[in-house]
């Protein structure tokens, strides 16, 4: 057998960002492969030092644009714990909410993307229409189809009026039934089950070894969401099932991202449903002591760490992070090994990878 | 009726994407731009390539990266040389929130020629659009040998159905030098510069990623968020694309000496029911309300 090593980069993936492999082959099989980082390295450890504790809210939110409220409200989370603030009820509903919008959209964004890589593009577009209930969800209520803005140290910076809160209602209903087909058509569409059935499988083992989190996790039988595991803001109030497969292969993953964006609805009804009245924030300008503090938040794509240390003054002394990316992408050398060069797009797309974050 | 049958048999404009670091939100924006038929490309007569070679329109995203900077710049030698080049966001232009790391090497017009910006973080999906036809019709220009026009319509366009949080509006009247605002802009969007009479508050929307947390903080309502989205421009308009305003001095009533009078709205916010007493401190400066509140102070 011919051993080659090809690099493979955005271009060839259907990547939306310049991740670029290098992939050993045996034949037209995968033999091995390294990920080859650090395009979209920013030098963000040096710029939030740079920043003080308000621009870096802004600035944490373009961290990455998938999972942009996870960053300021987990950032957020751990200045309030330096400085022994409780945010408001309200708050965290709101905090919650934002989150949820966000898990759904990014969900659905990752399994149009894996439509796209497989060909199915009826479908790619399907999801992205849906997907789009939330993008006009996010500009009505906070401004920007991406970026929410919506923190603060010390609570939040939106609030939901009545027609706001009616108008999300609308939108939850709206997404039901679709997500309830996507859901559907994943797990049982016979060209689907093709493609992604038995295909990029992690064993549970190998996914306990490389320490993946999120929905690659939770495919592979592991029991593990930090709402759950250590509910931070509302969640402890709020119901719902963690969500689980067990075959660890690329329709599990799809499959756990299908049942949590239906979740995330339901979330979302609850915390509106349950809203406490009050103010949105503590104290505008807080006194933010010297301490450190470690906060963790379920992003979209699973635990994200924050370890922020400060001395009293407005900056920062240190801030670092662990996304969920970077465990979940060294899974991809077990996921690849063996399988045809073809599925690469596929599988790499399956973790939902986000380079941005691991870059930084 | 035909023109249109050429019409419709003319070529599709190819569209080329390059990320050169971004945070993925424009990316995804544009990727919405391929998918969403409410927002497609198609209607401008266009289609995404993933080959350079065929690059009609090239569109640029992030804030180019050290490491970015060796495949950017082959895979921009590898377009035709006649293609258009977009900035997407305001990262390419002046590196966001990004800039000043020492891992970030743009603006990208250090390396290669930009025709057209779109300010945005991320820009609408509208606006997208907007800065792409607003590409077409210079790359139509260009081919029929003639200078491009800006583009037609000048501001306006408040923001359609939703209150999108967009360019940022100033108005000096109300503005009391605070600066708050320039201590939580995140992307150093604004300036204070002492000028004849005065300060001069600059904002510049291709550093602005709109983030509305200046407006959040000032505490008179100076600064304000518009819905007004369309701020596509040729880059050779990149630096005119200001808010400006000037506070102007007033001498102290006390002592002469010129300051910047508390507005009104400043005073509805600390005192909730100010007095003709409180009213007559906004002319004073800091030193002679001292003395008039407390008496002079004693050494
Ligand atoms: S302009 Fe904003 S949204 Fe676009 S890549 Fe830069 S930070 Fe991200
Ligand atoms: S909205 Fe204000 S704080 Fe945010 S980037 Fe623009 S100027 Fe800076």
């Amino acid at each position: 057998m011919t051993t080659k090593i090809i690099e493979l980069g955005p271009h060839q993936l259907a990547l939306e960002e310049p991740m670029y492999f290098r992939v050993q082959l045996e034949g037209d099989r995968v033999a091995d492969l390294d990920v080859l980082p650090g395009q979209v390295h920013r030098g963000m450890e040096h710029l939030v030092m740079r920043r003080n504790l308000y621009q870096n809210i802004t600035l944490l939110e373009r961290l990455c644009s998938l999972c942009s409220n996870s960053h300021p409200s987990t950032f957020c989370a751990a200045v309030e714990e330096v400085a022994g603030i409780a945010i408001p009820p309200r708050a965290e509903y709101l905090r919650a909410v934002a989150d949820e919008i966000k898990r759904i959209a990014s969900h659905l964004f990752c399994c149009a993307v894996q439509a796209n890589a497989i060909g199915e593009i009826p479908l790619f577009r399907r999801v992205m229409e849906v997907r789009e209930i939330m993008q006009r969800a996010k500009e009505a209520i906070y401004g920007n189809r991406m970026d929410l803005a919506a923190n603060v140290i010390g609570g939040v910076r939106y609030d939901l009026p009545p027609e706001a809160i009616a108008y999300l209602y609308q939108a939850m209903e709206d997404m039901k039934k679709p997500l309830d087909e996507l859901y559907l058509q994943f797990a049982n569409n016979p060209a689907l089950m093709a493609r992604m059935a038995w295909v990029g499988v992690l064993p549970s083992e190998a996914a306990v070894e490389c320490a993946v989190v999120g929905p690659v996790a939770r495919a592979c039988g592991i029991d593990y969401d930090v709402r759950k595991k250590s509910p931070y803001g509302a969640y402890d109030r709020l119901d719902f099932e963690v969500a689980m497969q067990t075959a660890g292969d690329v329709r599990a993953r799809n499959l756990v991202r299908l049942a949590e964006a239906r979740q995330s609805v339901s979330l979302i009804e609850q915390c509106l449903a349950q809203l406490p009245a009050g103010p949105l924030c503590v104290d505008t300008l807080p006194e933010i002591p010297a301490g450190e503090a470690i906060a963790k938040s379920e992003a979209p794509r699973g635990e994200l760490m924050y370890y922020l240390r400060t001395d009293g003054s407005d900056f920062p002394v240190r801030l670092k992070w662990r996304v969920p990316s970077y465990m979940n992408w060294d899974a991809l050398k077990v996921m690849l090994k063996g399988e045809p060069v073809a599925n690469i797009p596929l599988i790499v797309n399956s973790i939902d990878p986000c380079i941005a974050c691991t870059d930084r | 009726m035909h023109m249109q049958v050429e019409e419709t048999t003319v070529e599709p404009v190819r569209l080329f994407r390059i990320n050169t670091g971004s945070c993925n939100g424009c990316d995804v924006e544009l990727a919405v731009t391929s998918a969403v038929t409410e927002f497609d490309v198609e209607q401008l007569g266009c289609r995404y390539t993933e080959d350079a070679t065929e690059a009609d329109v090239l569109l640029i995203t992030g804030p180019l990266t050290v490491k970015a900077r060796d495949e950017v710049l082959r895979l921009y030698a590898e377009t035709p040389r006649d293609r258009i080049t977009v900035a997407v966001g305001v990262c390419p232009v002046s590196g966001g929130v990004f800039r000043d790391s020492y891992a970030v090497d743009g603006p990208i017009e250090r390396y290669l020629p930009v025709d057209v910006n779109v300010p945005g973080c991320p820009p609408r999906p509208q606006a997208l659009l907007a800065g792409i036809g607003e590409a077409l019709q210079i790359r139509q220009a260009r081919r029929a040998g003639v200078e491009p026009v800006g583009r037609a319509d000048g501001k306006g366009q408040e923001g359609d159905n939703f209150p999108a949080r967009c360019r940022l509006s100033f108005d000096a009247s109300v503005c009391v030098d605070c600066r708050m605002c320039r201590h939580v802009c995140a992307a150093g969007a604004i300036r204070f510069q002492e000028v004849e009479g005065g300060v001069r508050l600059t904002l510049w929307h291709n550093s602005c990623v709109f983030c509305g947390l200046c407006s959040h903080y000032c505490p008179t309502g100076a600064l304000s968020v518009t819905g007004d989205w369309r701020l596509d421009h040729p880059a050779a308009d990149a630096f005119a694309q200001v808010e400006r305003g000037d506070i102007p001095y007033a001498p102290c009533s006390g002592c002469g000496e010129p300051i910047v009078p508390a507005a009104p709205q400043l005073l509805h916010t600390a005192f909730r029911r100010p007095t003709p007493e409180i009213d007559k401190l906004t002319a004073l400066c800091p030193a002679c309300r001292q003395v008039m509140s407390i008496g002079a102070p004693g050494r």
